[in-house]
This record gives C-alpha cells, structure tokens and sequence, in this order.
C-alpha cells in the first residue's frame, strides 16, 4: 500500500516525541516534514528536541523547520506536563547537529504542501498556531491538505481529570477557530480519547521486553512523563500525541462523532473550552469529526511494533 | 533646509481615505513611501482592496511603487450578520443618493500590472529588517498584517522606527459600537497584538478625524474647488475633484461632519510633521476582546487607578490636531503629483 504523506507539527514533549518515533518508523507514513511550535517549552527547546529525537532515531533526513514563538494573540503559557527542557528524562539525548530548513515554519509547510504531489495528511500536535498562521496567510495550499488530524480539545467527559480546557486548545484558541473553520477535514483527537491510553506498569513491562536501543530510550521518557502525570493527576501517562500518528495510520483505532465545535475565546474559568453541538440543535453545519472513542490495546501493540527491529 | 524623507510603508484597506492617504504619501517630497502593503477591511475582499491600491498608484504615474496583497480575513472577526453590517449599511446610502452612489468604493478596474510575488507580510518583514531603524509603519486598515508580521518576526517591534495605527476611539463615539472604531473592531486581536508588541505606536483615533472639533481638517466641496482652481491641469486632482463630493456628502448627511475626514492621510502626518498633533506621553493601550457590547474597544492607561493591568507603555495617542495646516499640507501634496 502506498504510505500517507503527512507533515507532522509538534512542540515536543514527551508524547509529540513518540509520534516522531512512530511517524518515522510506520512503513505506512511517509513523513515529508517537522515543524515547531511553542507549548509545551518555548519554542527554541521544542525545536532542538525535535532535532534530537531525529537524530536519535536516525532520521536526519527528515527537514525541521521553526514555526512561530508565540501564541497569534496573546501571550505563551507553557504547558507543564513534560518538564522544564519539554522532554526530560533520558540521559541518551545529545545536543543536536543537523541544520534547520533556514525557513519560518509556517512557510516551510506552505512549500512543502505546494510542492506535493498529492494531497497530504497535516498531524499537528501542539497548540494550532503554525497552522492557523499558515491558513492566514497562504490559503491557497488548502486544496493541498487531505486532512487535518490534531490533538486538541475536551468534550464529554470532563472530570477531576478532564478539565473543561485541553491545553493545546487553551495555549491558542483563536488559532484553533481558524483550523476549524477553515472548511477542512479536521479530525479532533481531544482527551476523550487520549485519557484512555495510558501508559501504566502493564505497558512498561511489555516495552522492558522490547530491549531494543530506542525502547529503553521511550521507557525513560515514558517513566518521567508517567511519574509527572501521577503527581499532578494520579493517573498513568496519557498518550495524547501517538494517538494521532496511529489513527492516521489505522483510521479504526478510533470513533469519531460528527459536530458543528465552537472555541470560547471570552470565558473565565471554562476560557478556550471546545463546545460541540453533537444534536444539531443549533441547525449549524458539522465542522469537525471529534474522537469520541478508542482502541487502546489495540494502539499500544502498535506503539510496541514500532519500536521493535 | 533639506532633511532626508522618512520612510514609510502604508498598510491599508482602500477605503477613500487610504486612496487620499496613498497620494498625499507620494505626493509629499519628505516621505519616501516604500511600498504599499494591503489588508481585508472596509472596501471588501482582499483582490478588490490590491485592485484599488494597484490603480491609484497608475493614476500618480508610479507603476513602480511595490504593492503586496497581505490578509485575506482577520484573526478572528466578528459575527458574520455584524461583518456585512456595513453593505446593509451601503443599501440606507443607496436610497438617499441613487445612481450617485456608484462613486462610492466601485469596483476596481483590472489594474495595468499585477501586485508583487511577495506576500504583505513578508514585504513589511523584509524591508524592517533591512533598514533597521529606519522605517514607519503606517497601518489605515484593520492591523491583521502589522500583527502577522510581528507574530513571525517578532524583533520587529525592536527594528521599526515606530508604528502609525489609526483607530479607536476615546472622547468621540465609536463608528461600530458606541465605543469601538471600525479598524479596531474588524481585528481586535490584532490591534491588540500590536499594542502590546513593545514597538513604539502612534495611535490616531476617531477623535483627532472624525469629530466636528476638528472640522478645519476635513475636505470640503470648497477644497475640491480651491484644489481645482490651483492645479487646472493635474490628472490626480481631477480625478480627486470628479470621484469625492459623493464622499463629502455621505458624510455630511449620514456622520453630521462638516466634510469628508481624511483619517488616513491624518495617520501619515504623524509622522512627517509631528508638531502638527498634540500627543499623550507613552501609554498602555488596551482593546477590549469580550461581548459584542464592548468588543473592540480602546482602553488607555491614564489617570490612577486601584486595580493594576500589566501591559508596555509604548502607545502616544493623538489628542489634538491643527486640522488648517494639516488641509494645507494635503493640498499641497496633491498638487504636487503629476
């Protein structure tokens, strides 16, 4: 089968560096180009994790562009789940020494989309701002975008541990409206799901069987991203991220919900909350495909394929 | 006594004014306009707005001029019915003035030459960052491109002379809502973006326009005639004289104004004859992202206050303008253009 172009955008973090891992290593995806963005950790350590992790896994050949430095209207909050670098925990990581594509971000993915062949998949992974910067300022590459599949965004279940705001939604919300306005296929993977793949002792010790170079690498940053989620949620290590490379691969990982979302830019307390309208009630028309269920066996045996020789 | 132009790039939304301001710019021989640079705003989609830009600069003999097409929606933007507010609006205009009307922001003729193959925002990069410095920004239209820019480049705000916005509104009803200007409100977010940027603003706002207390700067049927008169055979002035008493009258039957406000080209006086505006010291201005009630509004920072708001005090808000001298100018300028 011929794989899927797709250009992941990141702000890497423990998770957004394991959808590198997978992205890289599915004979499923072609993975045209990176690019970064703040969240996470300023952007300037999102992009040299980003760097690093591609040298790790031998993927050097895969083009890394910096995209924007701050939210588009308002200031950077940083995200606190990965720890002040964005991707504490492993003592393997070096100092990166490939080059960055001397391009902004934003226009980087507008070259590589006008320059594909065919339409192209576009996984972002952190808050929308390359991308909403991108649908602001080249709209023609639109026609040039398959789908859009992004983590981002909380729906029904929200809980002690499902706060009515998802952080990547939150950290530019006004960049999430642009993306899903913008009449493309967009496929929301919000906590819904994602708090539904965690990674757990039961996980960690079928990775502690892989033995492979990289899957001890994953275990470390596995086990500080679990250690730090515990701590702040007493629950495993939510794989939000992967969970986008995987259900671009296999679209049956997930259930998705049609639904007319909208971004509340003026609350308070509940500010940069995706409120979906999954009865029509409001006669709106449907803007987004919203994750609503999940396969987490069936993820992490692909999570353990990837990382396997 | 010779002084070296300042240079400008204007970014506006071919509204009449910024037609006016686009001229009074290449006509003034202390600025040198580096380009133009367009934006989505009060006369419509963006290819009209770089349409209108393209035919100005033909009609002042300076197909030279750089023109970049830039955004093509705002940031956010506002309720879709409350964006077409202003084309209902046109419709009141339609019946009072008939036929007379198409005058007003027409179509654009397709221009001689296309805009360039660089977007606004680039444009407006790349020429800041070469001439550290060195260049005004002076932005007529809703701030989507300024605040793009500055999104992607943010040591802008370091490298621009200073940044020129003509919006808001403080003392003087706002045109929108009771207390919001059009630019402001067509992208509060931007607008916000650029006050808040740390780079040096001159605010030009409704008060210092478009307020009868400043009448003596607003453009007369007895200007056009005075602009006739003196420049018998200038191609600009008769077009300005054929295509602008619809404007004078809309604006005196429909805003109560002595004449038509030349906003825009007040905005790029600033900054060539600054001792022509009265000027707050450097203050915080906010804009007000909530409620359609209030979305859009100008909140500046003076006085004393209980509760503190965390922003830079970079923003000098014109006060007060001697609207004769500036009417002096702007004829002058128009004059000059063959």
């Amino acid at each position: 089968m011929k794989p899927i172009k797709v250009i992941l955008d990141c702000d890497p973090g423990h998770d957004d560096a394991i959808a590198l891992v997978m992205a890289h290593r599915s004979p499923a995806i072609d993975l045209l180009g990176v690019t970064t963005v703040c969240g996470n950790a300023p952007l300037a350590k999102t992009t040299s994790n980003a760097l690093r992790i591609l040298e790790l896994i031998g993927a050097r050949d895969v083009p890394v562009a910096a995209g924007c430095v701050q939210p588009l209207a308002r200031p950077l909050v940083l995200g606190t789940a990965d720890g002040p670098s964005g991707l504490d925990g492993s003592p393997y990581l070096l100092e990166p020494t490939t080059e960055l594509v001397p391009m902004h971000g934003v226009d980087f993915l507008a070259k590589l989309l006008r320059e594909a062949d065919e339409p192209v998949v576009v996984a972002p992974t952190g808050p929308l701002t390359n991308i909403g910067m991108l649908l602001l300022k080249h709209p023609d590459v639109k026609e040039k975008i398959a789908r859009i599949v992004l983590m981002g965004g909380a729906f029904w279940r929200r809980s002690e541990i499902i706060t009515p705001t998802e952080f990547n939604i939150f950290c530019d919300p006004e960049a999430a409206r642009i993306v899903i306005d913008s009449g493309l296929d967009v496929t929301m993977v919000g906590l819904d799901v994602t708090m539904h793949v965690l990674v757990e002792e039961p996980q960690f010790k079928r990775l502690e069987a892989i033995g492979t170079h990289l899957s001890k690498v994953v275990l470390d940053w596995l086990r500080f991203y679990e250690k730090l989620h515990r701590g702040q949620m007493g629950i495993g290590g939510a794989l939000h991220d992967p969970l986008v490379l995987a259900s671009i691969i296999e679209p049956s990982l997930i259930e998705t919900r049609e639904a007319h979302v909208e971004i509340d830019l003026t609350a308070t307390h509940a500010f940069g909350a995706t409120v979906a309208d999954f009865w029509g009630l409001r006669g709106l028309p449907n803007n987004v495909k919203v994750a609503s269920r999940v396969d987490s066996d069936r993820f992490f045996e692909m999570l353990y394929a990837s990382l396997t020789d | 006594m010779t002084t070296t132009p300042q240079r400008i790039i204007l970014d506006v939304d071919s509204a009449g004014d910024d037609i006016l301001a686009i001229l009074f710019a290449l006509g003034s021989a202390d600025i040198k306009l580096e380009g133009v640079t367009c934006v989505t705003g009060a006369a419509g989609p963006i290819e009209q707005v770089t349409n209108v830009v393209l035919n100005t600069a033909t009609l002042a003999g300076r197909d030279d001029l750089p023109v970049a097409a830039g955004a093509w929606r705002p940031i956010v933007g506002n309720a879709k019915e409350d964006m077409e507010a202003p084309v209902h609006f046109e419709k009141r205009l339609k019946e009072r003035f008939g036929e007379r009307l198409k005058k007003f922001n027409p179509p654009a003729p397709r221009p001689a030459r296309p805009a360039m193959d660089k977007h606004a925002v680039d444009f407006i990069i790349e020429t800041v960052r070469r001439n550290p410095g060195e260049i005004s920004i002076v932005a007529t239209g809703p701030q989507t491109n300024i605040a793009m820019a500055l999104d992607m480049a943010p040591d802008l705000a370091s490298l621009v002379k200073q940044i020129v916005v003509l919006g808001g509104c403080f003392q003087t009803p706002g045109n929108m809502t009771p207390v919001s200007e059009y630019n402001i409100w067509a992208d509060p977010e931007a607008a916000r973006v650029v006050l808040r940027s740390g780079a040096p603003v001159i605010l030009v706002p409704l008060d210092i326009c478009e307020d009868n207390r400043v009448a003596a700067s607003m453009l007369t049927r007895d200007d056009l005639n005075d602009l006739a008169t003196a420049y018998p055979d200038s191609r600009v002035v008769a077009h300005i004289c054929e295509n602008f008493s619809i404007y004078i009258d809309i604006w005196r039957e429909f805003f109560h104004l002595v004449g038509f406000p030349l906003d825009d080209a007040i905005a790029v006086a600033t900054v060539t004859h600054p001792e022509l505006f009265t000027m707050s010291e450097p203050l915080f201005v906010d804009v007000a992202l909530s409620e359609r009630l209030v979305r859009g509004q100008t909140v500046a920072f003076s006085g004393r206050q209980i509760l503190s708001f965390d922003g830079p005090k970079t923003t000098r808000i014109c006060r007060n303008l001697d609207g004769r001298r500036f009417l002096q100018l702007f004829k002058s300028a128009l004059g000059a253009l063959r």
